[in-house]
Order: structure tokens, then sequence, then C-alpha cells
């Protein structure tokens, strides 16, 4: 038996406790405190669900195309979306806003190189945002964007938003090397941790790692492939299997079963992921009008059961029927239990003391399990005296069938809707009255739920913002203007041998700056 | 005979302009367009219904869709299919990497396919209820039953996962060199080939037991011709005129790509790409995909009419009158 000696345990201690404070402070990375990766090596992954715009042997490398949407490979963001979906710095080091939220200074970090060498500077930023902000749904917010000196911009908005920096972080607002609107972007240089060495735009994208970096010691990979196999989950689990490619991102559950218990592969779950939207039309005659109605129907459904049945123990979450995620910081647990006996007497006072027969639910397997989450959500609120007829959709087409509205009624349809994670503003925001997924959702509720979400644009403080949104919370769950009971945990799956290699809630944010072979 | 030609090309041409008609008019009754599909739910729920109709305007898909098609068949009868709607590519780079892949695999397959098919044919009709057609006919019908895709996935599962002799899903670039192509298209060549074979041979078994109980291979039979003459230099080539349309169809099949097999395999050819236009609105590039799909079956039908009329004297007499 090995004996570990008092001061060999002290002075392990003590090592520890030091190096977990330098990667506290910045001192050293987190990961330096461990032993140190071995460089090397090299990583192809497949990716499942890849850019709905890919481009083409011209504008392949731009990161509105890049194949995956996760360009942090290839580029850096300003602000990073943590594993948390909380903030951090990437080529800025920090933000700053005026009383209104408007006008938003952003320092950048001094020092970053481009792939080609050339320094990253405030007219490469201005340039890249001069682009975005004409391109980028998110970015359309910005009214103007001006250099201050070589190393700040200043960004001035339409109007006030708390949570800009949040869009400083998406990922089409990456940082390209200045060049006029039709040819930035186009050379695929940025600062990210690898630089590309070949390219098929729809197919594949292979890379090296950037000497330059800035993270200093990263990345530990030598080479990266990322492989598209959108659409073709088999394709893309075959070739796992095969042994084609170390790493598969965005795996449905249905698929993991076949992973689990094997030596060979580590299954990573993201803490969050898309969440299922069921959106209650309210228009002239719909039984969503009242809000009893809708309350009884959130009062029918077990969400707890609905995602063990779907998701099993790992892979899903419960929401509260607000397109907030469990794992963002600002939710609030669902405050009420699954009531049948609540439900039936809501539906009594409605005036359907028998119950009552929905229109027809639609759903697209937008992800393979989503059938399934309604089909158990039928049959659970058919326990309440709630008949909800489902009807399955192709998902090529959906949501344009869905909101189809030649009359311009608003009558859209009973239907399901994804929902994906993004910042508790945005998120909160989709539950507008003007917007389908609210069900164009309207009286003294929505309008309160609006005056604080313009509230919350221009409160600075996060503390106080999050007391706001939590109000929003309230509010929704109060008046359920939609239904959103359970989401999925991103999965992806690798190679044992493979290291440092994180899942995150928004696909697109993923690194691969940590990741190194065993 | 040259008056037939002729008709039947203006009637091909016909055929062509009818052919893009119906397929613009297929994806425009399909709900969405290409700015739609280009945009996330989460792209939709922050942009406002103005902001979209101006983005829709900027792509020229607010314009009637009688200008678009004409706009679009002007170009493609000299030539130019266009540019895509979303990243205004040359449509013809988009598919001309494809479309040699798809050229490849139908040849590929079709060099393979055609000498095994006629060798089992030739077998079958030879010793027709007998064991060797017994077996023969047998396999053709498993074979030709057996879907694709699970002809593919069984080879994958085979050949790629318990053995992994060859890739499981093909990750070359579409401009990937011939000879790589080729290298790793093993298992999708084999897979379309298993059903190919079941067809062409039948088909061939069928021609060839007719004509070797004809009267011209009786009077062969009976002037003192010896057996493997009579079976190749007078009743193969009978049983070929009959097949050959249906031989021509399925190469011109092979042409416009074997869809569910460049989708199990992720082979970059035709098919896929079409798959992916229809997917994504990317009307030019579906217009263009079909559009050279249909070149493919009726040039592969003139083909097959003219090597009728070289090869049968009736049908070549039939014509010069005509």
């Amino acid at each position: 038996m090995t004996t570990i000696s008092r001061r060999a345990v002290l002075k392990a201690s003590a090592w520890s406790a030091a190096a977990a404070y330098m990667a506290r402070v910045g001192i050293i990375d987190s990961a330096s405190a461990q032993p140190a990766p071995k460089p090397g090596g090299g990583l192809v992954y497949a990716v499942t669900s890849p850019n709905n715009r890919l481009g083409d042997a011209t504008n392949g490398l731009h990161p509105h195309n890049w194949i995956d949407l996760a360009n942090r490979t290839c580029y850096n963001a300003l602000v990073w979306v943590d594993e948390n979906l909380e903030l951090q710095p990437e080529l800025a080091t920090s933000w700053e806003a005026d009383d209104g939220q408007e006008v938003w200074e952003v320092d950048l970090r001094e020092g970053v190189e481009f792939h080609d060498g050339s320094e990253m500077t405030s007219k490469d930023v201005v340039s890249s945002f001069e682009f975005h902000r004409t391109e980028t749904s998110f970015a359309r917010q910005i009214a103007s964007v001006e250099a201050i000196g070589n190393h700040k911009v200043r960004f001035r908005l339409t109007e006030g938003n708390s949570e800009f920096p949040y869009i400083l972080a998406e990922y089409h607002c990456m940082i390209m090397p200045a060049a006029e609107p039709d040819k930035i972007g186009l050379s695929g240089i940025g600062t990210g941790p690898f630089k590309p060495v070949g390219f098929d735009p729809r197919r594949s994208i292979k890379m090296v790692a950037n000497e330059r970096y800035w993270r200093t010691g990263h990345p530990y990979l030598e080479t990266l492939e990322v492989v598209n196999r959108g659409g073709q989950m088999e394709g893309a689990v075959n070739g796992f299997l095969s042994g084609q490619f170390d790493a598969v991102t965005n795996i449905d559950p249905g698929f993991v079963r076949q992973f689990q218990g094997r030596d060979d592969t580590s299954i990573v779950y993201a803490s969050g992921g898309d969440q299922a939207l069921m959106i209650l039309p309210k228009y002239d005659g719909s039984p969503f009008n009242d809000k009893r109605v809708r309350q009884a129907i959130a009062a029918a459904i077990d969400r707890d059961r609905i995602a063990r049945i779907v998701y099993g123990s790992d892979g899903g979450w419960v929401g509260n029927d607000t397109p907030l995620a469990s794992s963002d910081p600002n939710f609030l647990a669902y405050p009420y239990k699954y009531d049948t006996e609540r439900a039936r007497a809501l539906l009594a006072e409605a005036g359907y003391p028998d119950g009552i027969t929905l229109p027809t639910f639609y759903f697209a397997p937008y992800w393979p399990e989503i059938p399934r989450i309604f089909q158990v959500m039928s049959e659970m609120l058919r326990e309440a005296g709630i008949t909800m007829p489902i009807e399955e959709r192709p998902n090529d087409g959906y949501r344009q069938w869905r909101v189809e509205d030649a009359e311009g009624t608003r009558k859209h349809r009973f239907a399901y809707g994804p929902v994906g994670i993004r910042n508790p503003g945005i998120s909160l925001y989709r539950m507008r009255p003007d917007n389908n997924e609210s069900g164009y959702w309207s009286g003294e509720s929505a309008e309160r739920y609006m005056e604080l979400y313009a509230k919350a644009l221009v409160t600075g403080d996060p503390s106080a913002r999050r007391e706001i949104y939590h109000e929003m919370q309230e509010i929704a769950f109060e008046d359920a203007p939609a239904i959103l009971p359970v989401g999925r945990r991103n999965i992806l799956i690798h190679k044992s041998n493979i290291a440092g290699l994180d899942n995150h809630p928004q696909a697109w944010s993923i690194r691969f700056d940590e990741v190194h072979r065993l | 005979m040259f008056a037939a030609i002729a008709r039947r090309i203006s009637l091909s041409f016909l055929i062509l302009i009818l052919v893009s008609l119906f397929v613009f008019l297929a994806t425009e009754v399909l709900p969405g367009d290409a700015l739609d599909v280009s945009l996330t739910d989460d792209d939709l729920a922050v942009l406002t219904p103005e902001q979209l109709a101006e983005m829709r305007a900027e792509l020229g898909l607010d314009r009637p869709a009688a200008v678009r098609y004409l706009s679009w068949l002007s170009g493609a009868l000299v030539g130019d299919f266009g540019n895509t709607i979303i990243t205004r590519a040359p449509v013809a780079d988009i598919i001309m990497g494809p479309l040699r892949n798809s050229i490849l695999l139908a040849l590929a397959t079709t060099a393979v396919a055609i000498p095994v098919a006629h060798f089992i044919g030739i077998l079958a009709a030879y010793w027709r209820d007998r064991a060797p057609d017994t077996i023969v006919s047998t396999s053709a019908i498993v074979g030709y039953s057996i879907p694709e895709f699970v002809s593919g996935n069984a080879l994958i599962l085979i050949f790629a996962i318990w053995l992994p002799i060859f890739p499981a899903t093909i990750v070359l670039y579409t401009d990937g060199p011939i000879l790589e192509m080729l290298a790793v298209s093993i298992l999708p060549v084999a897979t379309i080939v298993i059903g190919s074979i079941a067809y062409l041979s039948r088909l061939l078994r069928l021609g060839l037991v007719e004509a070797l109980v004809s009267d011209y291979v009786e009077r062969a039979r009976l002037a003192g011709v010896s057996e493997w003459r009579v079976v190749f230099t007078h009743a193969v080539p009978a049983s070929l005129v009959p097949t050959l349309n249906a031989a021509a169809l399925y190469v011109a099949g092979l042409l416009s790509g074997i869809v569910v097999v460049e989708k199990v395999f992720a082979y970059p050819g035709l098919g896929l790409e079409l798959i992916n236009a229809v997917l994504k609105r990317e009307v030019p590039v579906v217009q263009a995909t079909v559009f050279l799909g249909a070149v493919g079956v009726l040039l592969m039908n003139l083909l097959a009419d003219l090597s009728i009329i070289a090869l049968d004297p009736r049908v070549r007499r039939s014509a010069g009158r005509g």
C-alpha cells in the first residue's frame, strides 16, 4: 500500500490552493493548474446541425457561412458566452455603457494578431461591425460604430440595450480584418486558435493551429477538421463508429444509448439546449383567449414526467413556460405543481365542466424526440379532461406553413416551435405581443410584461435587471401565454482519448482551445 | 431517318422546357422561400415583417413568379443557370463538381453492373428452369427487393464498422481527385450494383430466353453452328435490342443521381445537391439539377433509339421510309 506523508499532503494542498488562486486572478489559466496537456495530434469532428446558409467557394470561409457556426475555431468575437451562460471577455477586455444603455464603449485586447500577422485594432472592429449591423439580425440595433484610438470602439444603438454585450458574443459577430463590406471576411483570416488550410464550403474545413494565437500556449491540437453531416445523424454516427470521426456534436438522445457503457466513448451533456414551445394562438374564437384554459393546460402537464420519459435521467431539463432556459442564472423554477384537479376546476370555471377538445396540435420533428414529447403530453392532458388531437408535419417548410396567414387575421396554427438558448433579454422578448410565438398575447399582463422588458433594457445593474426578469417570469406563470414544458441538453460524443472538449448549451459557442489528445 | 432524329430532338427540347416549368411550379407551391429557410427561428423571432420584406426585395424574391421563371429560362437556354439566391454564387459552379461525381458514380456502377448482369443473365437464360436459373432468379428478386438504404447500411456495418476496410461516410471534398473519389466509392457502387444487377439480369434473361427459342437460333443450331457461337453471336445481340431502352433509362437514372445512396454515404453528387437545394429553396439550383437530369434521360433515350436503328435492320428500314 502506498503511504503519503503529512508533509507531502500539506505541500500538495498549499500548491493546489496557490494554483487555484492564480487561476482565479488570471495569473495562470485554470487548465494550467492541472498537469499541462500534451500538445499535438488532431481532431476530426462531425456536426449534425450545420449553418443553414452555407457558402460557396468564394465565401465559404466567411463567419456568416462558416460550416457549423462554431466559428470560434477560426475567429473570435469581442465577448464570449461561457458554458454557464455568463459573459466572458474575448477580444474585448472590458465594456461600459452610458446611463441609457445606448452608447457602449468597449476596450480591445492589445497584442492580438490575425492569422496573417497583422495586428487587430479598432479599425478592424469598426469594419467588421459596419458589415454585421446590416447583415446580422441581432446586430441591426447598432446605429453606428466608431474607433476611439487604436484599441477602443464606441457603439451607438438605436435604443438602450443593457444586454448588448451578448450581441457582441453572437456567432455571426466575429472580428475580421478591415475591408470593404463586399470583401470582408472572405479570406478566412481571423484571430482564432486555428487557421483554415483547405475547405469544401458545404462539406468540411481543415485547419491547423494558429501559432500567433493570443491565448499563449493554446491550442493544443495541431490540426482540426470539421465535417458537415447536417441532417445525417446516421452518417455521423457511422463515421464515429468506424473511426473516421473523433467526435460528433449534437447527437440525438435516441442515439446515446448505444454509447453508454462503452469504454472508448465519452458522452458530454451541456447544461442546456433547445426547448419545445407550444404556441397558444389567440384570435377571434380561439379557446386560448381564455386565460383559464391556458392555465388549465399548464396545470395538467407533469413537466418532470415528460422530461424523464423523453430524455431519461440526464438528457433533459424542465422549463417554466417562458423561453428562458433552466441553465440561465435568471431562471425561476416553475412554481405550480402538476394538478389535474386544479386543471378541471379551471376548465369548469371557463365553461367546460365536461372537459374540452382543443384544435389539432401540429408539430414537426425538428429534433427526433419532439413527436414523443407531444404524444406524452397529449395522453397526460387527457387525465385532466383535455383532448388534444396531434398531427406530425414534415420539417421542410414547417415554419412557413405554421404561420401562413393569407387573410392577415393572425389565425395561426396551434403548433410547436423550437426555442434556442439566448440571453434573458432576447429570450423573454420572444413573448412580446406582436410575435407569433406568444400567440399574439394581449391584455394588461402582456402590457405590464412589455413595460418591464423596456425597463430591463435600460437597467444597467445586473441584479436589478434580474429582479425585473423574475417579475416578467411571474407574469408569464400567471397568464400562461405559451407552454414551454421541457428542453434538451445538447449532447456530444467523443473518443475517450480526447480531453478538454466541453459541451455548450449554445452549440455555436463551443471552443476547441483546450482540446487535446491523451 | 434524319427527319425522324430531328423530330425526336425537337420533341426533347419541348419536353425540357415543360420539365423546367413543372419543376418551377412545384418549388413555388412549397411553403417558404430561400430567405425564410436561410434564417433561423431565433433570427425570425427578432426581425420585424418590414425588415423581412426589405431583405426579400434585396434578394429579388418579391418579383412575380412568372418574371423569375422567364428570367431563369432565358439564361438557361444560353447555358447560364444564373446565381444562387442567398449567396449569389454562380449555379454552374455549385453543380459542376456534383455533376462530375454523379457521372463518375454512374460510370463506375455501369462498368461493374452491365458485364456482371450480362454474365448472370446469360447463365440464367441458358439453363432456364434449372438450378443456375433458380439461384439467379431468386437472388435477383431478393436483391431487387432490398431498399438501397438497407443494403447500404448493411454494407457499412459489415465493411466499415465490423471490418474497418472502407469508409462509412465519404469526407472527400466535392472536387477531390477522381481516383480518390473512386477509391472511397466502393461501398456506394456496391450498393447500387446489388439492385442494378438484379434488375438488368432479369431483363436480359427474358430477352435471351426468347432469343434462344427463336427460329433463327434453331436454324443456326440445325446448320451445325457451335453452341458457344449460337449464344454469343446470334442470341445475345438479338436479345439486346429490346433491353436497350430499359438499359438507357437505367443509366440515365444513375446520371441524375442515386439520391438515396448519395445520402447514405454522403457522396457529393447531384442527388445530394438536389436534396439540399430543395430544402434551402434554392430554386435556380433545383432547376439546373433537374434540367441536367432531364437532359441526361433524353440523351440516353436518343442514344438507345439510334442504337436500335443501327442494330435492328427492320427498324432501320422503317425509319428510312418514314
